[in-house]
């Protein structure tokens, strides 16, 4: 039994993966910048306040990476034991969100627990990637099976519906995208690839009419939703454009972007903060993030490709499709290639429960690496 | 951890080495973060400079600041035009509360403020955001009263999206007497904004229509401001980087007085009779300058600073009357105030001297036409043996025509050589007395130069398919109804006043105008009017004779109800017969043009009524002008 105790996962420490970590702060250190120069307009406090967003920011930092480091000494597969459970609590919270959620701009996302705010479909990510990790290692770690491939359609369904109705948009895509990224890992044969390709092409048309053809409120709020884009469909979209557009190479200096200081940009801690980047840092300083992103996803590819067994390395997959795909999206809005919808960018974005699902996320990942060699020679 | 323990899941035992699609990822990650820099190097490095610019403009705003307009007074500074304020309610829908309830209690609360109901608002509010203007200011209340705007801009701070704009509104306070000479200002045309933009107008700028306010259009406006400022998203001020002052509008002196015009205007109303139309025209002989110019009917020019002047300008448009029309600025046929310059010419070619005599011992004369036809030609009574003073006093129509066409079976020579000669002769005096071209009045309005008809003009004029060849023939009848100002003969109240007085202040041509001075925005003297004036080639002597013809008039001819008590008054009437197309009956417009004092002239008064006989019905009008005149006003 000592592959379980304390003893395995001390003897597993060097085995933890420095670099995921460290770049995953470093992402959070470039976020901090950019919140400092992003508030300057709306935060006039003294430097030390629980007030000042950076420093907000950085305790709840601190106590993410304090999670992680615990998350990373309990074996992931207590979650897989208790996936079934997770799960039903994730669509029991997104359930009872209907009646009691608050209610932004005709989106219903999350919870207030005091000052905290609880976003269950964060909870769900986590719990649907453990579960269809446990689904399909059960089923022999195989997606080649129709079977078990309706049968992980129908573990996404149900969180992927409730998301989509609140209704948020990014979220439901990413739903999405960690079914197909786990099913594709899992050993999805082409021809149901091309099944289910064709099944949403065929579909897409009555989604769209669906949501466009409805009053123009409903569909402001489903395909643009409008929880950050209160003043006018098109003003963020526009204004971030030029923000982003009008940073050329290099910038035009920390703090000293006219659209991130003067108000043009909305959100600007949070969903559009990579056009603060963009604006006051420049292409050059946007590279600097898309290689940082790079590294911490490969980290967590890596994990995926040592993870000791099945379900570990579905989880990792499904970690970092997740993260990987909430970055596209929110990037890809700030630049106007996709509508806009409130997803933040992951590490860099303002917000604690965010920052701390993610390094959740990251502590699971550091499990799953730390215990690779217990579980291969098992 | 022994909680796990024997309950833990089963790793996948089929494979203890997992090895999936895991390169997929790797393909994923490298994929779209490709698309993104992709996006970048284009909206970044290919496009950047374009977004720095839009980022420029984003923020630095350039507005022109109007200039307040200038102000326009009578000759005693007496002001004719007041600038005040329109007061509109806006709402811009975009900015509105989003939750419905609130909503409808800011419209409730407007109707209780402005008297606009909820649901209408509510109406306009839908109508506007499903048109897509969620962002632009919507009209819902119109020229509120002061009060209200006063206390809308209260509480306009505590209601998103409800603003109050005030824009400038010219308001004439001196009533529709002065509306033809003062015109009006309203929005430009697009014709105008192609020409005004390059000038610096805004395309919102009013700009003046007709009148003084169209004509002084320049010197009104004065010159915009410029200001440059760097705003925030909100349009809030952060800081100004340039600002010009706007340089006020100029303020115009008019040389009417306003006592005077009024007057004049009220005097006519009341002596109207059957007439529907009447003008008058009070000038100086010595400067030009108008010392007041009325048209009745007239319109109010405050209905154009109206929000919505539709109606009454329909109403106007429609009036058979044509208010819109300047009586004194539109040709007619002068009658025998014509008779003033016939007179002119035929002293200065010598065929009439002041002692030609004819015994015009009947009211009828044969003329042989040109066709050996008998022709008779009617005086409006027997004169007896009259010399050319005594012509002009009685207005004898036999005596000009021989002054003018002569009398050929007689072996009295015309003006000319021939009848076309003598017609182009007469023609030539007329013109240079004014007649058939514009006056240059200063005030943008349909003056019309009236017609001086000739042989060339009629070949002209009487040609296509609706004339026969010999309506294009000159005859020597049109010789002589041209002499006594009938015929084709047309000319404007303003033209004969100018004419007037050209034989008042022994021949001096000059140009009309109403403005007399221009005043910097503190009211200091910028310019004064130079009069303009051109010698008429009739000599003074010649000029004295009809003078005196006009004197003898007033004293004991046609004219005399246009005497004073106080003041020697000279002056001729007219009766200028036309066929009133309605009734097919021939009738009567009056005429009267005269001068006072007769020795030292300091004014031409001329009136006009479109009915009436110019003995009885203009000459006690134009006489009770000039007492009222030479009692009040300074010259």
């Amino acid at each position: 039994m000592s592959r379980f105790g304390v003893e395995g996962s001390l003897r597993a420490w060097d085995r933890f993966d420095a670099i995921l970590a460290l770049t995953a702060l470093a992402l959070v250190g470039y976020g901090l910048v950019l919140i400092y120069s992003g508030s300057l307009g709306s935060y006039d406090g003294p430097t030390a306040s629980l007030e000042n967003p950076v420093v907000r920011q950085g305790l709840f930092a601190l106590i993410a990476i304090g999670a992680m480091f615990i998350i990373s000494r309990f074996d992931y597969h207590v979650l897989l034991h208790y996936a079934w459970w997770l799960y039903g609590a994730s669509i029991l919270l997104l359930l009872v969100l209907i009646p009691i959620g608050q209610t932004d701009f005709g989106s219903t996302r999350w919870f207030a627990l005091g000052p905290i705010q609880f976003q269950p479909s964060e909870f769900a990510k986590i719990a649907t990637i453990v579960l269809l990790a446990r689904f399909l290692s059960e089923q022999g770690g195989d997606a080649r099976d129709l079977r078990v491939l309706g049968g992980s359609l129908a573990i996404t369904a149900p969180v992927l519906l409730l998301v989509f109705i609140q209704p948020d948009l990014g979220t439901t895509i990413i739903f999405a995208a960690i079914w197909l990224g786990m099913v594709v890992v899992a050993g999805i044969q082409r021809r149901h690839m091309l099944f289910f390709g064709a099944v949403f092409l065929a579909v897409l048309p009555f989604l769209w009419t669906f949501t466009v053809a409805d009053y123009q409120i409903e569909r402001i709020s489903v395909l643009f939703d409008a929880e950050e884009d209160p003043l006018d469909a098109g003003y963020n979209p526009i204004q971030s454009q030029i923000a982003v557009g009008s940073g050329q190479l290099l910038g035009k200096g920390l703090t000293n972007g006219e659209q991130t200081q003067l108000d043009f940009l909305k959100v600007k801690t949070k969903d559009f903060i990579f056009s603060v980047l963009g604006e006051e840092l420049g292409f050059v300083g946007a590279m600097a993030l898309f290689a940082l992103f790079i590294l911490l996803l490969m980290r967590g590819i890596r994990a995926a490709q040592i993870a000791g067994d099945i379900p570990g390395q579905l989880i990792a997959a499904g970690i970092v499709i997740t993260i990987l795909m909430q970055a596209y999206i929110n990037i890809a809005v700030n630049l106007s290639i996709f509508p806009v919808t409130g997803l933040p960018l992951p590490f860099v974005s303002q917000g604690g429960s965010s920052l701390l699902t993610l390094f959740l996320g990251l502590g699971i990942i550091q499990s799953i690496v730390m215990r690779h060699r217990a579980y291969r020679q098992f | 951890m022994s909680v796990i323990g024997d309950r833990r899941v089963d790793p996948g035992l089929s494979r203890n080495r997992p090895h999936g699609n895991v390169g997929v990822l790797r393909i994923a990650v490298v994929v779209l973060f490709l698309v993104l820099g992709g996006r970048l190097v284009q909206m970044q490095l290919v496009d950047g400079a374009e977004y720095a610019e839009r980022s420029e403009l984003n923020r630095i705003i350039v507005e022109s600041v109007p200039p307040t307009r200038g102000l326009i007074f009578d000759r005693n500074g007496q002001p004719l035009v007041q600038n005040s304020g329109s007061f509109t309610a806006l709402i811009t829908p975009g900015f509105l509360p989003e939750e419905p309830g609130s909503r409808y209690r800011l419209y409730l609360y407007l109707e209780d403020l402005l008297g606009i109901p909820a649901l209408q608002i509510e109406e306009a509010v839908t109508a506007a955001e499903e048109r897509g203007q969620r962002d632009l200011p919507l009209p819902i209340a119109r020229a509120l009263d002061r009060e209200t705007a006063l206390m809308l801009e209260q509480v306009a701070a505590d209601l998103p999206g409800v603003t109050l704009s005030v824009e400038p509104r010219r308001v004439y306070p001196g009533g529709p007497e002065f509306s033809h000479i003062l015109g009006y200002v309203g929005p430009q045309s697009p014709d105008e904004w192609r020409v005004l933009q390059e000038d610096g107008y805004a395309y919102n700028e009013v700009v003046g229509k007709v009148g003084v306010e169209a004509r002084y259009e320049s010197a009104l406006r004065g010159n915009p401001g410029t200001s440059i400022t760097e705003v925030d998203a909100q349009g809030d001020l952060i800081t100004t980087i340039e600002r010009t002052d706007p340089e006020g509008g100029r303020g115009i002196l008019l040389s009417i007085d306003s006592d005077l015009q009024r007057y004049v205007y009220e005097l006519l109303i009341n002596t109207m009779g059957e007439a529907t139309t009447a003008a008058a025209v009070v000038m100086s002989p010595v400067t030009g300058e108008i010392y007041a110019i009325v048209s009745v009917p007239t319109y109010d020019n405050n209905i154009f600073s109206l929000p919505d002047p539709a109606e009454e300008y329909k109403a106007l448009l429609n009036d058979p009357r044509i208010p819109l029309l300047h009586q004194a600025l539109s040709p007619i046929a002068p009658g025998s105030t014509f008779k003033i310059i016939t007179a002119a010419a035929a002293l200065q070619e010598g065929n009439v001297t002041r002692y030609t005599r004819r015994d015009v011992d009947s009211s009828v004369l044969e003329f042989i036409g040109e066709d050996g036809q008998p022709y008779y030609f009617y005086d409006w009574r027997v004169h007896g043996d009259i010399d050319l003073v005594e012509a002009i006093s009685w207005s004898s129509n036999i005596y000009f025509y021989m002054a003018s066409c002569g009398i050929p079976q007689e072996g009295i020579a015309g003006l000319g050589s021939n009848t076309e000669q003598s017609a182009i002769v007469l023609g030539y005096y007329a013109r240079s007395f004014g007649l058939g071209q514009v006056t240059g009045l200063d005030i943008a309005s349909t003056e019309s130069p009236g017609v001086i008809p000739s042989p060339e003009w009629k070949r002209r004029v009487r040609s296509g398919p609706l004339f026969n060849p010999e309506d294009r023939d000159w005859y020597l009848a049109d010789t002589c109804f041209m002499g006594i100002g009938q015929g084709d003969v047309t000319a404007t109240p303003l033209q004969i006043a100018v004419a007037t007085a050209a034989i008042a202040n022994g021949g001096y041509l000059l140009e009309p105008y109403v403005t007399r001075q221009i005043l910097g925005p503190d009211g200091t003297l910028l310019s004064t009017t130079e009069p303009s004036r051109e010698r008429v080639p009739v000599d003074e002597e010649h000029l004295a004779v009809i003078r005196q013809g006009m004197r003898q008039s007033v004293i004991d001819g046609a004219a005399r109800l246009a005497a004073l008590p106080d003041t020697l008054v000279a002056g001729k009437t007219g009766t200028a017969e036309f066929i009133d197309p309605e009734d097919g009956e021939t009738k009567d417009r009056a005429w009267f043009t005269g001068f006072a004092p007769y020795n030292n002239p300091q004014v031409v008064v001329t009136v006009f009524y479109d009915l009436g006989v110019g003995g009885t019905k203009a000459a006690p009008t134009a006489a009770d002008i000039m007492g009222y005149f030479l009692e009040h006003v300074e010259p």
